[in-house]
């Protein structure tokens, strides 16, 4: 009570002058994310509702692009390559991210040499530009027996596998790429999620009798939920929205096999000048971003009350 | 207890699993330096050998000599300090507003700016491109480092925030009765005993922009302003028909100055995700 007297009186000596409103010191960040957010995100939605063509100024309102975008084979066969590759990537990123991040864990208990070069050796595969990745397993993926991994393939009797030419293989070949790319997010949350886990709870269960596996299922998991939830749709909006590696991969192709949703609104605007169709496409896009950020907010609240 | 051969065992297990791991994530960037050694006739032996036997070095000469690798490497290093320095000017006195003052809506403007996260790069860069194309700002720095900012703002604001919250208000206090001002208490409090966190969110600002691809892709069409992550794509598409060793050599190059620094650095990392992600 005594400090909360004091915290008034001294918030009475501190609303005089200039700073005493928090409102000077928000002025410079609501200033560029006015800018840079809410005045695109208002016009993206905006062209959608036009039949707007990129390189001339004249449009009218309509509502035809979203008909068009809904009636399209092509955009559902979209939607599908996108959730596929959403899907693998995210499973498979948070599957290895914590299979790594408890065998780190596990040698760090033991004393193991080599868990920092794991660790580093992860690392290293996220902080590389996208584009980058895309090249790199593009020169993986040659398409001839000199190709390494065509090459190694070869051993086991299988001919020359069209990692980049066959729709199929070429969808699988972006989602390898894009799990070796991003499992290090997945292992460092999931690892620094470990370390919170309180010893206590792991050792009872331990004297209980329980085994390693049922350790894992019944007591990590349950405990670890709401950070695997958290890296869960974190990693899912950064998997829907990814487009550089993909692109210095594949191009979205064979045909548009590979064409996830975010390339496919840079194509339909940069490639067919198309405004409207690429506009009513990222405002799909950004209802699945919004969705996504709503289920997040859920969560993180929960977290806090409990 | 377990018993000793259940512990060698056990520590078998894993050093062979940490082998699979290292083999898969290493490989790949180890196989691009050997073909960026090869001369052109390796390239296209069958089979192909994994350690180059010419050690061509010279492609890293002709690289350097015959494209602008050097050129996106200044560029990226000039965009990512700028907005390194743009991005805490703006994030730290937001944070410390959002963690110091009780105001109406301030749970709103923080997931505001959590929803701003969450857009796709591809989304804004489209309106901002037409906008700046009209006004002649494609291949602007300045405002092409603002977008770079505003993409940095959200998890920095909500990250330097965290960290403001662990000070205790009663330091603010003490400093108040001395008579120190809010500006005071930012600047000789709150940064310098907030300073690892500062360096952690200064590390994740870095590695987020040196890798931003779709911004600069969109609002840049001048070869000389490209930074490093669409300067190799155009090395790709041109030097590709030529060939891969070039190409390589030119990744490599592109990738090295970070991939040093990560390593070097990489404790911090990792702690700055870290505390990042524990506070959620």
């Amino acid at each position: 009570m005594n400090t909360s007297n004091k915290r008034s009186a001294l918030s009475l000596t501190l609303t005089k002058g200039i700073g005493n409103s928090p409102i000077p010191w928000l002025i410079p960040l609501s200033l560029i994310l006015l800018f840079v957010f809410l005045f695109p995100v208002f016009e993206i939605i905006r062209y959608s509702f036009t039949d707007a063509s990129f390189l001339e100024t004249d449009y009218s309102y309509t509502i035809s692009s979203f008909v068009r975008l809904f009636t399209l084979p092509g955009f559902y066969q979209m939607l599908i390559v996108t959730l596929i590759f959403v899907t693998a990537s995210v499973f498979f990123q948070m599957f290895f991210g914590f299979l790594i991040a408890l065998l780190i864990d596990k040698g760090q208990k033991l004393n193991l040499k080599g868990t920092v070069m794991v660790r580093t050796a992860v690392l290293t595969a996220w902080a590389i530009p996208g584009v980058v990745i895309g090249i790199i397993w593009r020169i993986m993926y040659t398409e001839t027996p000199s190709g390494i991994l065509n090459y190694l393939i070869s051993f086991v009797g299988v001919d020359i596998v069209p990692f980049l030419s066959d729709p199929y293989m070429a969808l699988f070949a972006v989602t390898l790429a894009n799990i070796w790319r991003g499992t290090a997010f997945s292992m460092i949350l999931l690892y620094a999620g470990i370390q919170t886990l309180p010893k206590d709870v792991m050792e009872a269960a331990k004297i209980d009798g329980a085994s390693a596996i049922q350790r894992l299922l019944k007591v990590m998991l349950p405990m670890l939920a709401p950070i695997i939830l958290i890296n869960l749709i974190i990693i899912s909006i950064d998997t829907f929205n990814t487009f550089d590696m993909v692109m210095a991969l594949t191009g979205g192709g064979p045909g548009q096999s590979t064409e996830v949703i975010a390339l496919s609104i840079y194509n339909s605007i940069f490639r067919e000048f198309n405004l409207g169709h690429g506009a009513a496409t990222a405002v799909v896009l950004l209802t699945i971003n919004v969705g996504m950020t709503i289920v997040y907010l859920r969560v993180l609240g929960k977290r806090g009350a409990a | 207890m377990l018993n000793k051969k259940q512990l060698l065992f056990t520590k078998i297990f894993i050093y062979l699993c940490y082998g699979t791991v290292l083999v898969f994530f290493l490989f790949p960037m180890l196989w691009v330096i050997s073909l960026s050694l090869k001369t052109q006739q390796e390239l296209f032996a069958t089979p192909p050998a994994i350690i180059p036997t010419s050690f061509a070095y010279e492609n890293y000469l002709h690289v350097l000599e015959n494209s602008n690798v050097l050129l996106y490497l200044r560029n990226s290093f000039i965009i990512v300090l700028f907005t390194v320095i743009f991005a805490l000017i703006t994030a730290i006195p937001a944070a410390y507003a959002i963690s110091r003052f009780r105001f109406k809506g301030k749970s709103a403007l923080l997931v505001t700016i959590l929803m701003t996260q969450m857009i796709s790069a591809v989304v804004i860069s489209i309106p901002l491109y037409r906008l700046f194309a009209e006004w002649g700002l494609i291949n602007n720095y300045v405002v092409l480092i603002i977008v770079y900012v505003a993409v940095v703002l959200p998890f920095s604001t909500w990250f330097l925030k965290g960290y403001f919250d662990t000070i205790p208000y009663e330091l603010d206090e003490a400093a108040i009765v001395d008579g120190c001002t809010r500006f005071q208490i930012l600047t000789r409090i709150l940064i310098p005993t907030c300073l690892p966190g500062i360096v952690s969110v200064t590390i994740l600002i870095a590695v987020q922009s040196w890798s931003q691809f779709v911004i600069p892709f969109i609002l840049l069409d001048n070869e000389s302003f490209y930074p490093v992550s669409v300067g190799v794509m155009n090395l790709q598409s041109t030097q590709q028909t030529i060939s891969t060793h070039l190409l390589a050599a030119g990744s490599v190059i592109s990738v090295l100055p970070v991939i040093i620094l990560f390593v070097i650095l990489q404790r911090f990392i990792v702690g700055a995700l870290t505390s990042g992600a524990v506070k959620g």
